[in-house]
């Protein structure tokens, strides 16, 4: 799937009357099945750029446009079905349901279609046995450590067969060993087609094989 | 019908409120509460009608008294022939009845004078003229009285007698002959049964004077014409039918419970507000919660969904649960306190059981009154959780 | 004015119904004024918000609005016990001037919500929301329509007097009375018989045609024939009294609430008749969906009324 954003400008506004540009005048095109790592510093605006590619927030000025589609004016319930349909986001703090186990964290995405309970059962399975975690299913996810949490998110991204996956700093919680696992398990997916965008500024990532590009971002522009 | 029950979204709205427990327990009291308030009231009311409704069975079918300057006076017995002249009169049965005031106990028994050989206005009356020899009665000077009499008595010294206050002052001793309980519970617990003369000589009457008069027609058709043809033969008297005592019980009856159901609705109000409230305080937790359902792809539409499931289940929860208690409290218990509140006429009227009486119309009004109130407060605190922006997650 | 339960409990719901539907009726004027969808200003956001609101009120509304219609109909019923002369709701609704104004209001209000969800369901199916403002108009009429439905209710019930003499439905619906349809008891009934059947074929046939237009004026028609044939030919037999023509008193127990299934199919067969047509004419695309569970419903209908008369014939071996 196709990515676009054209002369995109975010403000946030904070106060009442300051406002900080987090993204200015910002170009990027990813083609499908493209491997992208967006690299800057903290507070270079990484995070915002993946959470306007998810439609999660509006540029304001510019356009975001996804296979076609112009997300940046898409209407609240429509973001929301596109990201059920084409998105896995993969977020820096996880963003887990805490108290829910984590099989029931992986379905939540899929709830409102209502799906198959066999199918779903399927999927779940395969998931869980691609991340090892298989014995993990029913435990509450706080209980869970750091790298099996993120492994659930990982689970919980991929459940909708996404066409678009986005990480933002995936290792920033985790240790070495760990890190590296997940490069692993992003480079297996390079070859579902899928096009993934990873925002990081852990030099793990720099210079992998399987990454077929790396932005630099720098004060809300791209260098 | 298209989609077949999401039964996920289902079990996603238990487990949400199962994960915020202590603010929906609260929810859940105050419902039940409620409800269960409402239901009580309105099998008691029903219970009482449907007691009525037997009462007003047994009333006579036409019933004439003599006014005097608006008042209610005694009437000759000497009109009688020309009442029982009338076509399709059957009977005509001259009462002696009234109220005695009994002031160590500050209540008023209901004194009902009996001719054996007259017709009896009520079955149960003609039952215990059977059961009992009114001709003995008389030479022993005694009286048979309902199981709320006795009791009274007995806590105010009179084992087995009674000392009547005649109206000049004299004495009149009766003792008891025997007491009865009947199904009309209600109606008959303060009644003392005399023999006629003897009721005559308590409430100071001449031998040829009744309280009133009832007529029996056999015929209900013929009601409002007899009514009509005495009302022109004796235009001083005041003639009731059955069907003008049953309406205006039924009245008095509504507008009793009328005035339940209002204070009923001021205590909804407030639990309107209470709802809200709580609906309203969206926890931080909370908010996270709903950013991660729209992040991953939750329409605002599917939380609200999801508000409405998780309202519905605590609402048929607290229905169910409430509407249990109820039946157990009013049927089982007896409704301790709540009845007397509602009955309050004198206080030998509380001993009585309500019989069971319920139907699918008191249901359908505990539960429009109940439920859209609970999920109407829902409404607008729900909206507005569902409505949180899906970047709360990368903050 | 009587405070029965019932009545309490009416009101207290069309308070709640009037004060969200104003709510909804506010927003409805903001959207209709300035919704522009290509727009991306901070309003905007606002209103796609707050539309959802709307929505919410509304489904609200009608969800409890469909049962509460039976519950009327059950307390008018009921209250025909306390008011003098009144048999069943019929005598009781006819006791205050407007009262079949406040019926026609009623059902007119069920088919308006109804059609309002269908159409939100359809506006919110495609990204560029092509109905929103045209629902919110519908709304901005619904509410006009709630508001004095709403006033009816609350005349009807203050007006209502246990001590006035009202007429049994066996006076209302027959020639010698002086309301509008009287006229039509001195048609010979068996007119009637072949007026719903011809509608009723008309309704089969549109639905095998699949022509927008046709089902929605076949459908249309099918509510008013259906009712009349009903005064006038079907219900005789389910009360097998040649002179009782009351629609209401099939609702009460005696008729084993037949009265009941038969308006909720009628309802649902030409609701979804009527709302699937006028969704395939907008849509350009028949909405088969709709068409199915509305020809369902008119042939159930169809099917429960004929058999009153076919079984009364079978066991009398004669026609009322
Ligand atoms: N919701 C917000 N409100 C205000 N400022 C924000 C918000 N989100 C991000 N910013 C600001 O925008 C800039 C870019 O942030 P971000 O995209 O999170 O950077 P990165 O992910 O590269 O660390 C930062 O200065 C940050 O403070
Ligand atoms: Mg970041």
């Amino acid at each position: 799937m196709m990515i676009e954003l054209k002369n995109v400008t975010k403000e946030f506004k904070v106060g009442t009357h300051d406002k900080i540009t987090a993204l200015k005048n910002v170009n990027i095109h990813i083609k499908k099945g493209e491997v992208v790592l967006l690299k800057g510093p903290s507070g270079s605006g990484k995070s915002t750029i993946l959470s306007l590619i998810a439609a999660l927030n509006k540029p304001t000025s510019g356009e975001v446009i996804v296979d076609g589609k112009r997300v940046s004016k898409m209407a609240d319930n429509f973001t929301s079905l596109f990201r059920r349909e084409h998105i896995g986001f993969i977020f820096q703090k996880f963003n887990l349901i805490p108290t829910l186990s984590a099989k029931e964290n992986v379905i939540v995405p899929l709830i409102p279609s209502n799906p198959d309970q066999e199918k779903l059962n399927n999927r779940l399975r395969e998931l869980f046995g691609q991340f090892s975690i298989k014995s993990k299913m029913n435990v509450i996810v706080k209980n869970l450590s750091g790298g099996e949490q993120q492994r659930v998110a990982i689970a919980r991204a991929l459940i909708n067969n996404p066409r678009i996956i986005i990480a933002d700093e995936p290792t920033a919680n985790l240790d070495e060993k760990l890190s590296l696992e997940f490069i692993k398990i992003m480079r297996n997916l390079k070859n579902s087609n899928s096009s993934i965008v990873i925002a990081s500024h852990d030099p793990l990532f720099f210079n992998l094989d399987f990454i077929d590009r790396q932005i630099d971002i720098h004060n809300g522009a791209i260098i | 019908m298209k989609n077949k029950f999401n039964f996920l979204l289902l079990d996603f709205a238990i487990s949400s409120i199962f994960r915020r427990g202590s603010k929906n327990i609260f929810i859940f009291f105050v419902f039940t509460l409620l409800i269960f308030l409402l239901s009580s009231v309105l099998f008691i009311s029903n219970s009482i009608k449907s007691e009525l409704d037997t009462t007003l069975n047994a009333l006579p079918d036409i019933t004439v008294q003599r006014l005097q300057a608006g008042r209610a006076i005694n009437i000759p017995t000497s009109r009688i022939n020309k009442l029982l002249a009338i076509d399709g009169v059957k009977a005509v049965i001259p009462r002696v009845w009234g109220y005695y005031y009994f002031a160590n106990a500050g209540v008023n028994f209901s004194v009902v004078g009996i001719d054996k050989f007259d017709d009896q206005y009520k079955d149960l009356y003609a039952k215990l003229c059977d059961k009992f020899d009114f001709d003995k009665l008389q030479d022993k000077k005694s009286m048979i009285v309902g199981k709320g009499v006795q009791k009274i008595l007995k806590s105010n010294f009179y084992n087995g007698y009674f000392n009547f206050i005649k109206p000049d002052g004299s004495l009149e001793k009766l003792t008891i002959a025997g007491v009865f309980s009947d199904d009309t519970k209600l109606e008959s617990n303060d009644v003392i049964l005399l023999p006629m003369e003897k009721a005559r000589d308590i409430f100071g009457m001449s031998k040829n004077e009744a309280v009133d008069f009832v007529i029996k027609v056999p015929n209900p058709v013929e009601i409002p014409n007899i009514a009509k043809k005495i009302r022109l033969l004796y235009p001083d008297c005041r003639v009731i039918t059955k069907e003008d005592l049953s309406i205006s019980y039924q009245n008095i009856f509504d507008y009793k419970s009328g005035l339940f159901l209002a204070l009923f609705i001021i205590s909804a109000f407030t639990f309107f507000m209470i709802i809200y409230d709580k609906a309203s305080g969206i926890s931080s937790d909370e908010k996270k919660e709903i950013g991660i359902l729209k992040a991953v792809g939750w329409t605002i539409d599917d939380v609200l969904k999801e508000k409405f499931y998780e309202a519905f289940v605590i609402s048929f929860i607290s229905f169910i649960t409430a509407l249990s208690l109820a039946i157990f409290y009013v049927y089982f218990l007896n409704a301790p306190l709540l009845k007397n509140i509602f009955i309050g006429y004198s206080s030998l009227k509380p001993e009585f059981d309500l019989p069971f009486a319920f139907d699918f119309q008191t249901f359908a009004i505990i539960f429009f009154l109940t439920v859209p109130i609970y999920i109407a407060a829902t409404i607008i605190p729900s909206w507005k959780t569902a409505s949180l922006n899906a970047d709360e997650v990368m903050r | 004015m009587l405070l029965t339960p019932e009545i309490i409990t009416i009101l207290t719901l069309d308070f709640i119904f009037a004060f969200f539907g104003l709510i909804a009726f506010i927003i409805s004027i903001n959207i209709v004024r300035k919704w522009n969808l290509n727009s991306t200003t901070p309003t905007q956001y606002k209103l796609e918000k707050q539309s959802f609101l709307v929505a919410t009120i509304i489904k609200y509304i009608f969800i409890i609005k469909l049962p509460l219609f039976l519950f009327f109909i059950f307390t008018a019923d009921k209250l025909s016990d306390i008011i003098t002369g009144a048999m069943c709701a019929a005598g009781v609704v006819s006791s205050v001037s407007f009262g079949t104004s406040m019926f026609v209001y009623k059902i007119l209000n069920l088919y308006l919500f109804g059609f309002w969800l269908v159409l939100n369901h359809y506006d919110l199916k495609k990204e560029n929301q092509p109905y929103t403002r045209y629902k919110f108009m519908l709304y901005v009429l619904g509410f006009f329509l709630l508001s004095i439905e709403i006033y009816y209710d609350i005349s009807f019930f203050t007006s209502l007097d246990v001590s006035k003499l009202v007429s049994c439905c066996g006076t209302i619906f027959s020639a010698a009375s002086s309301s509008s349809i009287s006229f039509i008891f001195s048609i010979n009934k068996i007119y009637f018989v072949y007026l719903f059947y011809i509608s009723f074929t008309f309704v089969l046939l549109s639905y095998l045609f699949k022509n927008s237009i046709a089902i929605f004026v076949s459908n249309f028609i099918y509510i008013f024939i259906a009712i009349i044939s009903l005064i006038m030919f079907f219900g005789t037999y389910i009360y097998q009294l040649p002179t009782h023509h009351c629609p209401f008193c099939l609702l009460q127990k005696n008729y084993y609430y037949i009265g009941y299934i038969l308006y909720v199919a009628l309802y649902a067969g030409t609701f979804y008749g009527i709302s699937g047509a006028i969704m395939s004419k907008l849509e350009h695309k028949p909405q088969k969906f709709y068409y199915n569970i509305s020809i369902i419903f008119d042939i159930i209908y169809a099917l429960i009324v004929s058999a009153y008369p076919i079984v009364y014939f079978l066991r009398n071996g004669v026609w009322l």
